[in-house]
Protein backbone atom coordinates (compact mmCIF):
# COMPACT_ATOMS: atom_id res chain seq x y z
CA UNK A 1 0.00 0.00 0.00
CA UNK A 2 3.25 2.06 0.02
CA UNK A 3 1.81 3.64 -3.69
CA UNK A 4 -1.44 5.04 -1.86
CA UNK A 5 0.19 6.64 0.82
CA UNK A 6 2.68 8.28 -2.05
CA UNK A 7 -0.40 9.49 -3.93
CA UNK A 8 -2.00 10.57 -0.57
CA UNK A 9 0.93 13.04 0.04
CA UNK A 10 1.48 14.15 -3.67
CA UNK A 11 -2.39 14.87 -4.06
CA UNK A 12 -1.68 16.90 -0.32
CA UNK A 13 0.82 18.86 -1.79
CA UNK A 14 -0.87 19.25 -5.45
CA UNK A 15 -3.74 20.71 -3.96
CA UNK A 16 -1.85 23.91 -2.57
CA UNK A 17 0.53 24.08 -6.01
CA UNK A 18 -2.45 23.70 -8.12
CA UNK A 19 -4.16 26.84 -6.15
CA UNK A 20 -0.46 28.90 -6.42
CA UNK A 21 -0.41 27.91 -10.48
CA UNK A 22 -4.33 29.12 -11.06
CA UNK A 23 -3.53 32.07 -10.54
CA UNK A 24 -0.09 32.38 -12.38
CA UNK A 25 -1.97 30.70 -15.79
CA UNK A 26 -5.02 32.50 -15.16
CA UNK A 27 -2.92 35.94 -15.05
CA UNK A 28 -0.75 34.48 -18.26
CA UNK A 29 -4.65 33.71 -19.64
CA UNK A 30 -6.26 37.26 -19.98
CA UNK A 31 -2.57 39.48 -20.34
CA UNK A 32 -0.28 37.19 -21.53
CA UNK A 33 2.03 38.23 -18.71
CA UNK A 34 4.27 35.69 -17.10
CA UNK A 35 4.04 37.00 -13.67
CA UNK A 36 7.61 36.21 -12.13
CA UNK A 37 6.81 38.06 -8.69
CA UNK A 38 4.07 35.38 -8.19
CA UNK A 39 5.97 33.65 -5.90
CA UNK A 40 7.30 36.50 -4.14
CA UNK A 41 4.35 38.01 -3.49
CA UNK A 42 2.71 34.65 -2.12
CA UNK A 43 6.42 35.19 0.26
CA UNK A 44 4.52 38.49 1.21
CA UNK A 45 1.71 37.01 2.42
CA UNK A 46 3.62 34.22 4.00
CA UNK A 47 5.28 36.97 6.15
CA UNK A 48 2.23 39.25 6.78
CA UNK A 49 0.41 35.71 7.90
CA UNK A 50 4.01 35.13 10.14
CA UNK A 51 3.30 38.77 11.58
CA UNK A 52 -0.56 38.16 12.45
CA UNK A 53 0.46 34.85 14.10
CA UNK A 54 3.30 36.31 15.57
CA UNK A 55 1.75 39.30 16.92
CA UNK A 56 -2.27 38.50 17.65
CA UNK A 57 -2.11 35.15 17.54
CA UNK A 58 -4.04 35.07 14.48
CA UNK A 59 -4.27 31.20 13.15
CA UNK A 60 -2.81 31.21 9.63
CA UNK A 61 -5.87 29.44 8.09
CA UNK A 62 -8.33 32.57 9.65
CA UNK A 63 -4.93 35.19 8.44
CA UNK A 64 -6.68 34.36 4.90
CA UNK A 65 -9.83 36.38 5.35
CA UNK A 66 -6.55 39.33 5.81
CA UNK A 67 -4.23 38.51 2.85
CA UNK A 68 -7.03 37.29 -0.02
CA UNK A 69 -8.50 40.98 0.50
CA UNK A 70 -5.56 42.87 1.14
CA UNK A 71 -3.55 40.84 -2.17
CA UNK A 72 -6.59 41.21 -4.16
CA UNK A 73 -6.09 45.39 -3.54
CA UNK A 74 -2.76 45.11 -3.90
CA UNK A 75 -3.42 43.02 -7.32
CA UNK A 76 -5.41 45.65 -8.60
CA UNK A 77 -3.76 49.19 -7.81
CA UNK A 78 -0.02 47.25 -8.81
CA UNK A 79 -1.94 46.76 -12.17
CA UNK A 80 -3.60 50.20 -12.78
CA UNK A 81 -0.42 51.41 -11.75
CA UNK A 82 2.41 49.32 -14.07
CA UNK A 83 1.00 47.58 -16.75
CA UNK A 84 -1.74 50.64 -18.99
CA UNK A 85 1.62 52.51 -19.88
CA UNK A 86 3.22 49.22 -20.97
CA UNK A 87 -0.08 47.66 -23.73
CA UNK A 88 1.22 50.20 -26.53
CA UNK A 89 4.67 49.27 -26.25
CA UNK A 90 5.51 46.73 -29.14
CA UNK A 91 7.97 44.67 -26.80
CA UNK A 92 5.04 44.29 -24.49
CA UNK A 93 5.96 40.30 -23.18
CA UNK A 94 9.46 41.62 -22.38
CA UNK A 95 8.81 44.72 -21.00
CA UNK A 96 6.50 42.49 -18.70
CA UNK A 97 9.05 40.10 -18.20
CA UNK A 98 11.55 42.76 -16.91
CA UNK A 99 8.37 44.55 -14.82
CA UNK A 100 7.50 41.06 -12.51
CA UNK A 101 11.52 40.07 -12.52
CA UNK A 102 11.70 43.55 -10.76
CA UNK A 103 8.59 43.24 -8.85
CA UNK A 104 10.04 39.73 -7.51
CA UNK A 105 13.73 42.20 -6.36
CA UNK A 106 11.90 44.82 -4.78
CA UNK A 107 9.22 42.13 -2.39
CA UNK A 108 12.86 40.13 -2.11
CA UNK A 109 14.50 42.95 -0.66
CA UNK A 110 11.67 44.42 1.88
CA UNK A 111 11.12 40.85 3.23
CA UNK A 112 14.77 40.69 3.60
CA UNK A 113 15.17 44.69 5.03
CA UNK A 114 11.99 43.75 7.35
CA UNK A 115 12.50 39.93 8.27
CA UNK A 116 15.98 39.90 7.82
CA UNK A 117 17.57 36.37 5.59
CA UNK A 118 16.83 33.86 8.58
CA UNK A 119 14.01 30.86 8.19
CA UNK A 120 10.70 31.98 9.96
CA UNK A 121 7.82 29.69 10.20
CA UNK A 122 4.34 29.49 11.82
CA UNK A 123 3.92 26.78 14.12
CA UNK A 124 0.10 26.30 15.34
CA UNK A 125 -0.98 23.41 17.22
CA UNK A 126 -1.64 21.34 14.13
CA UNK A 127 1.66 21.90 12.43
CA UNK A 128 3.35 19.08 14.22
CA UNK A 129 0.74 16.34 14.22
CA UNK A 130 -0.76 13.99 11.57
CA UNK A 131 -3.81 12.22 10.71
CA UNK A 132 -3.78 8.25 10.29
CA UNK A 133 -6.48 6.68 8.32
CA UNK A 134 -5.86 3.04 8.68
CA UNK A 135 -2.58 2.90 6.98
CA UNK A 136 -2.16 5.86 5.46
CA UNK A 137 -0.81 8.79 7.24
CA UNK A 138 -1.22 12.43 6.59
CA UNK A 139 0.39 15.58 7.79
CA UNK A 140 -2.69 17.96 9.33
CA UNK A 141 -1.13 21.13 7.88
CA UNK A 142 -1.07 19.61 4.59
CA UNK A 143 -4.24 17.95 4.82
CA UNK A 144 -5.70 21.61 5.71
CA UNK A 145 -3.96 23.87 3.84
CA UNK A 146 -5.03 21.46 0.05
CA UNK A 147 -8.77 21.11 1.46
CA UNK A 148 -8.90 24.94 1.34
CA UNK A 149 -7.15 25.00 -1.45
CA UNK A 150 -9.60 22.95 -3.28
CA UNK A 151 -12.43 24.39 -2.04
CA UNK A 152 -10.70 27.90 -3.22
CA UNK A 153 -10.66 26.56 -6.95
CA UNK A 154 -13.86 25.19 -6.73
CA UNK A 155 -14.62 28.75 -5.85
CA UNK A 156 -12.70 30.15 -8.55
CA UNK A 157 -14.49 27.36 -11.48
CA UNK A 158 -17.78 29.07 -9.98
CA UNK A 159 -16.95 32.58 -10.23
CA UNK A 160 -15.47 31.95 -13.60
CA UNK A 161 -18.39 29.97 -15.02
CA UNK A 162 -21.08 31.58 -13.44
CA UNK A 163 -20.52 35.26 -13.05
CA UNK A 164 -20.66 37.81 -16.04
CA UNK A 165 -17.27 39.06 -15.08
CA UNK A 166 -15.99 35.68 -14.56
CA UNK A 167 -17.38 35.19 -18.23
CA UNK A 168 -15.53 38.11 -19.22
CA UNK A 169 -12.63 36.69 -17.85
CA UNK A 170 -12.48 32.91 -20.06
CA UNK A 171 -13.68 35.16 -23.50
CA UNK A 172 -10.37 37.59 -22.53
CA UNK A 173 -8.29 34.63 -22.12
CA UNK A 174 -9.58 32.96 -25.56
CA UNK A 175 -9.45 35.90 -27.76
CA UNK A 176 -8.38 39.04 -26.50
CA UNK A 177 -9.97 41.36 -29.40
CA UNK A 178 -13.06 39.54 -30.14
CA UNK A 179 -13.62 40.58 -26.08
CA UNK A 180 -12.98 43.69 -27.12
CA UNK A 181 -15.49 43.91 -29.97
CA UNK A 182 -18.16 42.39 -28.07
CA UNK A 183 -17.75 45.02 -25.60
CA UNK A 184 -16.06 43.92 -22.59
CA UNK A 185 -13.48 46.34 -20.90
CA UNK A 186 -10.46 44.32 -21.01
CA UNK A 187 -8.28 46.88 -18.97
CA UNK A 188 -11.07 46.23 -16.39
CA UNK A 189 -11.10 42.48 -16.72
CA UNK A 190 -7.06 42.43 -16.75
CA UNK A 191 -7.09 44.36 -13.54
CA UNK A 192 -9.61 42.13 -11.85
CA UNK A 193 -7.65 39.24 -13.20
CA UNK A 194 -4.95 40.82 -11.78
CA UNK A 195 -6.21 40.88 -8.72
CA UNK A 196 -7.51 37.37 -8.32
CA UNK A 197 -4.06 36.12 -9.14
CA UNK A 198 -2.89 37.76 -6.22
CA UNK A 199 -5.90 36.86 -3.88
CA UNK A 200 -4.58 33.35 -4.54
CA UNK A 201 -1.51 34.20 -4.02
CA UNK A 202 -2.25 35.71 -0.96
CA UNK A 203 -4.07 32.29 0.34
CA UNK A 204 -1.52 30.51 -0.77
CA UNK A 205 1.38 32.41 1.33
CA UNK A 206 -0.94 32.09 4.31
CA UNK A 207 -1.32 27.95 4.14
CA UNK A 208 2.55 27.42 2.94
CA UNK A 209 3.24 29.85 5.49
CA UNK A 210 2.56 26.88 8.22
CA UNK A 211 3.75 24.13 5.67
CA UNK A 212 7.05 25.03 5.00
CA UNK A 213 9.96 27.51 6.63
CA UNK A 214 10.62 30.11 4.75
CA UNK A 215 13.13 32.84 3.80
CA UNK A 216 13.06 35.98 1.51
CA UNK A 217 14.79 34.40 -1.52
CA UNK A 218 12.89 30.86 -1.45
CA UNK A 219 10.53 32.02 -3.66
CA UNK A 220 12.92 31.66 -6.99
CA UNK A 221 12.68 28.22 -6.39
CA UNK A 222 8.70 28.52 -5.71
CA UNK A 223 8.47 30.41 -8.94
CA UNK A 224 10.45 27.68 -10.89
CA UNK A 225 8.20 25.10 -10.11
CA UNK A 226 5.33 27.05 -10.95
CA UNK A 227 6.62 27.75 -13.99
CA UNK A 228 6.80 23.85 -14.13
CA UNK A 229 3.98 23.02 -13.70
CA UNK A 230 1.60 25.74 -15.69
CA UNK A 231 3.59 25.03 -18.66
CA UNK A 232 3.02 21.43 -18.48
CA UNK A 233 -1.09 21.92 -18.20
CA UNK A 234 -0.77 24.03 -21.15
CA UNK A 235 -0.29 27.87 -20.42
CA UNK A 236 -3.22 30.10 -19.91
CA UNK A 237 -5.38 26.77 -19.10
CA UNK A 238 -6.32 26.69 -15.22
CA UNK A 239 -7.91 23.33 -15.75
CA UNK A 240 -4.15 22.52 -16.99
CA UNK A 241 -2.28 24.04 -14.54
CA UNK A 242 -4.52 22.00 -11.56
CA UNK A 243 -3.92 18.59 -13.41
CA UNK A 244 -0.50 19.35 -14.02
CA UNK A 245 0.29 20.33 -10.52
CA UNK A 246 -1.59 16.87 -8.95
CA UNK A 247 0.63 15.29 -11.82
CA UNK A 248 3.96 16.65 -10.94
CA UNK A 249 3.29 16.89 -6.68
CA UNK A 250 2.08 13.20 -6.93
CA UNK A 251 5.32 12.46 -9.13
CA UNK A 252 7.63 14.14 -6.94
CA UNK A 253 6.42 12.33 -3.72
CA UNK A 254 7.57 9.23 -5.80
CA UNK A 255 10.87 10.48 -6.87
CA UNK A 256 11.33 11.28 -2.90
CA UNK A 257 10.58 7.91 -1.58
CA UNK A 258 12.91 6.36 -4.21
CA UNK A 259 15.98 8.77 -4.44
CA UNK A 260 15.30 10.78 -1.49
CA UNK A 261 14.23 14.42 -0.65
CA UNK A 262 17.12 16.02 -2.59
CA UNK A 263 16.15 14.54 -6.22
CA UNK A 264 12.25 15.99 -5.75
CA UNK A 265 12.72 19.34 -7.33
CA UNK A 266 14.60 17.64 -10.30
CA UNK A 267 11.28 16.22 -11.32
CA UNK A 268 9.79 19.87 -11.81
CA UNK A 269 13.18 20.75 -14.01
CA UNK A 270 13.24 17.87 -15.66
CA UNK A 271 9.54 17.31 -17.11
CA UNK A 272 9.81 21.11 -18.10
CA UNK A 273 12.82 20.52 -20.13
CA UNK A 274 10.44 17.37 -22.02
CA UNK A 275 7.63 19.28 -21.75
CA UNK A 276 8.93 22.07 -24.06
CA UNK A 277 10.99 20.29 -26.38
CA UNK A 278 8.37 17.34 -26.84
CA UNK A 279 4.59 19.25 -26.59
CA UNK A 280 5.52 23.00 -25.91
CA UNK A 281 1.65 23.71 -26.33
CA UNK A 282 1.58 21.67 -22.91
CA UNK A 283 -0.94 19.17 -22.03
CA UNK A 284 -4.37 21.32 -22.55
CA UNK A 285 -2.74 25.02 -24.33
CA UNK A 286 -4.36 25.96 -27.08
CA UNK A 287 -3.33 24.82 -30.98
CA UNK A 288 -6.90 25.92 -31.93
CA UNK A 289 -5.88 30.23 -32.91
CA UNK A 290 -9.02 31.98 -34.23
CA UNK B 1 -26.83 65.75 -39.08
CA UNK B 2 -25.37 62.85 -40.28
CA UNK B 3 -24.64 59.73 -38.29
CA UNK B 4 -21.03 59.93 -38.09
CA UNK B 5 -18.71 62.24 -39.19
CA UNK B 6 -14.94 61.46 -39.71
CA UNK B 7 -12.90 64.46 -39.75
CA UNK B 8 -9.62 65.07 -41.15
CA UNK B 9 -8.71 62.54 -39.06
CA UNK B 10 -4.51 61.67 -38.57
CA UNK B 11 -3.98 57.96 -37.45
CA UNK B 12 -0.72 55.70 -37.22
CA UNK B 13 0.16 52.59 -35.08
CA UNK B 14 2.36 52.85 -32.06
CA UNK B 15 4.90 55.03 -33.02
CA UNK B 16 4.69 54.47 -36.52
CA UNK B 17 4.18 56.44 -39.36
CA UNK B 18 0.53 58.02 -39.93
CA UNK B 19 -1.68 55.45 -41.84
CA UNK B 20 -4.63 57.70 -42.28
CA UNK B 21 -3.47 61.68 -43.31
CA UNK B 22 -6.33 63.59 -42.93
CA UNK B 23 -9.10 61.69 -43.63
CA UNK B 24 -12.58 62.94 -44.03
CA UNK B 25 -15.70 61.62 -44.62
CA UNK B 26 -19.56 61.33 -43.61
CA UNK B 27 -21.89 58.14 -42.71
CA UNK B 28 -25.79 58.60 -43.32
CA UNK B 29 -28.06 56.84 -41.28
CA UNK B 30 -29.80 53.94 -43.42
CA UNK B 31 -27.31 54.23 -45.84
CA UNK B 32 -24.86 51.21 -47.05
CA UNK B 33 -21.24 51.70 -47.58
CA UNK B 34 -18.90 50.05 -49.10
CA UNK B 35 -14.74 51.54 -49.11
CA UNK B 36 -12.13 50.18 -51.68
CA UNK B 37 -9.09 50.96 -52.50
CA UNK B 38 -5.67 49.58 -52.58
CA UNK B 39 -3.49 47.11 -49.97
CA UNK B 40 -2.30 50.00 -47.71
CA UNK B 41 -4.71 52.90 -48.29
CA UNK B 42 -5.72 52.41 -44.71
CA UNK B 43 -9.82 50.72 -45.23
CA UNK B 44 -9.00 48.49 -42.07
CA UNK B 45 -7.23 51.16 -40.27
CA UNK B 46 -10.26 53.79 -40.92
CA UNK B 47 -12.39 51.39 -39.61
CA UNK B 48 -10.10 50.41 -36.33
CA UNK B 49 -9.90 53.71 -35.54
CA UNK B 50 -13.73 54.56 -35.45
CA UNK B 51 -14.11 51.55 -33.78
CA UNK B 52 -12.86 52.78 -30.77
CA UNK B 53 -9.48 51.13 -31.16
CA UNK B 54 -7.08 53.72 -32.72
CA UNK B 55 -7.42 57.41 -31.36
CA UNK B 56 -6.62 59.70 -33.92
CA UNK B 57 -3.38 61.79 -33.97
CA UNK B 58 -5.21 64.38 -35.17
CA UNK B 59 -8.91 65.21 -35.86
CA UNK B 60 -12.24 63.81 -34.60
CA UNK B 61 -14.45 61.21 -35.12
CA UNK B 62 -18.19 62.41 -33.83
CA UNK B 63 -20.83 60.67 -33.68
CA UNK B 64 -24.62 62.22 -33.44
CA UNK B 65 -21.83 65.60 -33.50
CA UNK B 66 -20.67 64.40 -30.41
CA UNK B 67 -16.88 64.13 -30.22
CA UNK B 68 -15.96 60.21 -29.55
CA UNK B 69 -11.77 61.05 -29.58
CA UNK B 70 -10.88 58.87 -27.24
CA UNK B 71 -13.56 56.42 -26.63
CA UNK B 72 -12.89 52.71 -25.55
CA UNK B 73 -13.88 50.09 -28.15
CA UNK B 74 -17.07 48.85 -25.41
CA UNK B 75 -18.34 52.53 -25.13
CA UNK B 76 -18.52 52.72 -28.69
CA UNK B 77 -20.19 49.42 -28.87
CA UNK B 78 -22.78 51.06 -25.84
CA UNK B 79 -23.01 54.12 -28.51
CA UNK B 80 -24.39 51.43 -31.24
CA UNK B 81 -20.88 50.89 -33.60
CA UNK B 82 -20.15 47.36 -34.16
CA UNK B 83 -17.14 46.69 -35.88
CA UNK B 84 -16.51 43.02 -37.66
CA UNK B 85 -12.88 42.26 -38.04
CA UNK B 86 -11.46 40.40 -40.72
CA UNK B 87 -10.12 37.60 -38.63
CA UNK B 88 -13.28 36.12 -37.93
CA UNK B 89 -12.63 36.64 -34.09
CA UNK B 90 -14.59 34.01 -32.13
CA UNK B 91 -13.75 32.64 -29.16
CA UNK B 92 -12.66 29.21 -29.86
CA UNK B 93 -13.14 26.99 -26.96
CA UNK B 94 -17.26 28.04 -26.82
CA UNK B 95 -20.00 26.97 -28.28
CA UNK B 96 -21.89 28.63 -31.40
CA UNK B 97 -24.57 29.65 -28.56
CA UNK B 98 -22.18 30.96 -26.07
CA UNK B 99 -20.43 33.17 -28.77
CA UNK B 100 -23.75 34.63 -29.39
CA UNK B 101 -24.42 35.58 -26.26
CA UNK B 102 -21.00 36.87 -25.66
CA UNK B 103 -22.12 39.12 -28.20
CA UNK B 104 -25.17 40.55 -25.92
CA UNK B 105 -22.53 40.81 -23.01
CA UNK B 106 -23.77 44.52 -22.75
CA UNK B 107 -27.37 43.57 -22.81
CA UNK B 108 -28.03 42.57 -19.07
CA UNK B 109 -31.50 41.62 -19.57
CA UNK B 110 -31.93 37.90 -19.90
CA UNK B 111 -35.00 37.42 -21.46
CA UNK B 112 -34.50 40.80 -23.98
CA UNK B 113 -31.13 38.45 -25.04
CA UNK B 114 -33.61 35.20 -25.17
CA UNK B 115 -35.02 37.12 -27.92
CA UNK B 116 -32.20 38.53 -30.15
CA UNK B 117 -30.54 34.94 -29.88
CA UNK B 118 -33.83 33.92 -31.33
CA UNK B 119 -33.97 36.50 -33.97
CA UNK B 120 -30.68 35.85 -34.70
CA UNK B 121 -31.58 32.09 -35.28
CA UNK B 122 -34.19 32.85 -37.90
CA UNK B 123 -32.18 35.20 -39.29
CA UNK B 124 -29.07 32.26 -39.47
CA UNK B 125 -30.59 28.78 -39.70
CA UNK B 126 -27.43 27.77 -39.83
CA UNK B 127 -26.35 28.51 -36.59
CA UNK B 128 -29.61 27.17 -35.04
CA UNK B 129 -28.21 24.16 -36.13
CA UNK B 130 -24.47 24.44 -34.80
CA UNK B 131 -25.20 26.24 -32.11
CA UNK B 132 -24.36 23.35 -29.36
CA UNK B 133 -20.79 23.09 -31.80
CA UNK B 134 -17.99 24.74 -30.43
CA UNK B 135 -16.68 27.58 -32.98
CA UNK B 136 -13.29 26.40 -33.24
CA UNK B 137 -14.23 23.68 -35.52
CA UNK B 138 -16.86 25.40 -37.44
CA UNK B 139 -15.55 25.94 -41.47
CA UNK B 140 -14.69 29.36 -42.56
CA UNK B 141 -17.93 30.66 -43.87
CA UNK B 142 -19.63 29.48 -41.08
CA UNK B 143 -17.55 31.03 -38.37
CA UNK B 144 -18.28 34.03 -40.55
CA UNK B 145 -21.96 33.70 -40.13
CA UNK B 146 -21.35 33.58 -36.27
CA UNK B 147 -19.02 37.17 -36.88
CA UNK B 148 -22.18 38.44 -38.19
CA UNK B 149 -25.08 37.06 -36.19
CA UNK B 150 -23.11 37.79 -33.03
CA UNK B 151 -23.11 41.57 -35.01
CA UNK B 152 -27.02 41.38 -35.05
CA UNK B 153 -27.20 40.51 -30.41
CA UNK B 154 -26.92 44.08 -29.49
CA UNK B 155 -28.78 45.46 -32.66
CA UNK B 156 -26.33 48.48 -33.51
CA UNK B 157 -27.37 51.56 -35.66
CA UNK B 158 -24.24 51.10 -37.45
CA UNK B 159 -21.95 47.50 -38.34
CA UNK B 160 -18.53 47.81 -40.40
CA UNK B 161 -17.43 44.78 -41.58
CA UNK B 162 -13.53 44.40 -42.58
CA UNK B 163 -13.70 41.57 -45.70
CA UNK B 164 -16.14 39.19 -44.74
CA UNK B 165 -15.33 37.22 -47.90
CA UNK B 166 -11.26 36.73 -47.09
CA UNK B 167 -10.48 33.23 -47.67
CA UNK B 168 -14.16 32.12 -48.42
CA UNK B 169 -15.43 30.07 -51.83
CA UNK B 170 -17.24 32.66 -54.18
CA UNK B 171 -20.47 30.51 -53.38
CA UNK B 172 -20.21 31.06 -49.69
CA UNK B 173 -18.86 34.73 -49.86
CA UNK B 174 -22.51 35.49 -52.00
CA UNK B 175 -24.15 34.32 -48.61
CA UNK B 176 -22.51 36.29 -46.58
CA UNK B 177 -23.14 39.26 -48.87
CA UNK B 178 -26.68 38.10 -48.58
CA UNK B 179 -26.93 38.35 -45.11
CA UNK B 180 -25.18 41.87 -45.06
CA UNK B 181 -27.74 43.21 -47.67
CA UNK B 182 -29.94 42.08 -44.96
CA UNK B 183 -28.55 44.03 -42.67
CA UNK B 184 -29.57 47.34 -44.64
CA UNK B 185 -32.63 45.79 -44.76
CA UNK B 186 -33.24 46.02 -40.61
CA UNK B 187 -32.40 49.57 -41.17
CA UNK B 188 -28.90 48.97 -40.02
CA UNK B 189 -26.03 51.54 -41.57
CA UNK B 190 -23.71 48.98 -43.44
CA UNK B 191 -20.11 50.17 -43.48
CA UNK B 192 -18.28 47.33 -45.50
CA UNK B 193 -14.38 47.01 -46.45
CA UNK B 194 -13.96 44.53 -49.26
CA UNK B 195 -10.97 43.29 -50.80
CA UNK B 196 -13.48 42.05 -53.79
CA UNK B 197 -14.38 45.77 -54.30
CA UNK B 198 -16.55 45.08 -57.64
CA UNK B 199 -18.83 42.85 -55.29
CA UNK B 200 -18.49 45.37 -52.31
CA UNK B 201 -19.76 48.15 -54.25
CA UNK B 202 -22.36 45.69 -55.82
CA UNK B 203 -23.83 45.49 -52.17
CA UNK B 204 -23.67 48.64 -51.36
CA UNK B 205 -25.38 52.44 -51.68
CA UNK B 206 -22.37 54.37 -51.80
CA UNK B 207 -18.84 53.76 -52.25
CA UNK B 208 -15.55 55.41 -51.00
CA UNK B 209 -12.18 55.43 -52.76
CA UNK B 210 -9.20 55.21 -50.32
CA UNK B 211 -5.47 55.98 -51.48
CA UNK B 212 -2.55 56.93 -49.46
CA UNK B 213 -4.61 57.37 -46.39
CA UNK B 214 -6.83 59.86 -47.96
CA UNK B 215 -10.65 60.13 -49.65
CA UNK B 216 -9.49 59.92 -52.80
CA UNK B 217 -13.09 59.41 -54.88
CA UNK B 218 -16.63 59.53 -53.45
CA UNK B 219 -19.77 58.52 -55.24
CA UNK B 220 -23.03 56.60 -55.68
CA UNK B 221 -21.91 52.44 -55.90
CA UNK B 222 -23.04 52.14 -59.07
CA UNK B 223 -21.65 55.42 -60.87
CA UNK B 224 -18.26 54.09 -59.61
CA UNK B 225 -18.68 50.59 -61.30
CA UNK B 226 -19.49 52.40 -64.32
CA UNK B 227 -16.65 54.86 -64.16
CA UNK B 228 -13.79 53.10 -66.70
CA UNK B 229 -10.89 55.19 -64.86
CA UNK B 230 -11.98 54.01 -61.57
CA UNK B 231 -12.47 50.66 -62.12
CA UNK B 232 -9.12 51.10 -63.94
CA UNK B 233 -7.02 52.29 -61.25
CA UNK B 234 -8.76 51.16 -58.30
CA UNK B 235 -11.11 48.22 -58.61
CA UNK B 236 -8.44 45.85 -60.47
CA UNK B 237 -7.71 46.00 -64.16
CA UNK B 238 -8.60 42.23 -64.00
CA UNK B 239 -11.95 42.75 -64.25
CA UNK B 240 -12.11 45.26 -66.68
CA UNK B 241 -12.22 43.89 -69.96
CA UNK B 242 -10.56 46.56 -72.29
CA UNK B 243 -11.01 47.43 -75.37
CA UNK B 244 -9.67 45.16 -78.38
CA UNK B 245 -8.13 42.83 -75.02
Amino acid sequence: MQWVQLVVLGLLLGGVYAMMASGLTLLFGVMRVVNLAHAAFILLAAYLTYTLFENVAMDPMISLVVTMPLMFGLGVVLYLILFPRLEASPRYVEMTVLLTFGLALIVEGMLTFVFTGIFRSVRPVYSSTAINLGEIFMPTSQFYASTISFGLLIVLWAVLRFTKTGTAIRATMQNRSAAQIVGVNVRRVSAISFGIGMALAGAAGSLLSFMFPFFPARHWQWVAILLALIVLGGMGSIKGAVIGALLLAIASAFVTDLFGPTWSPITFYLTLFLILMLKPEGLFGAKVRL
Amino acid sequence: MPLLEVDNVVVGYGAGPDILTGLSLNIEEGTAYCIVGPNGAGKSTLLRCIAGFLPPRVGEVRLDGARMNGSRPDQMLAAGVCFVPQDASLFPGMTVKENLVMGGYLIDDRSLLQERLETVYETFPVLAERKSQHAGTLSGGEQQMVTLGRALMIEPRMVMIDEPSLGLAPMIADQIFEKITGFKDLGITVVLVEQNAVKGLETVDWGFVLDLGCLEFEGPADGILADPRIRDLYLGKAMTPREGA
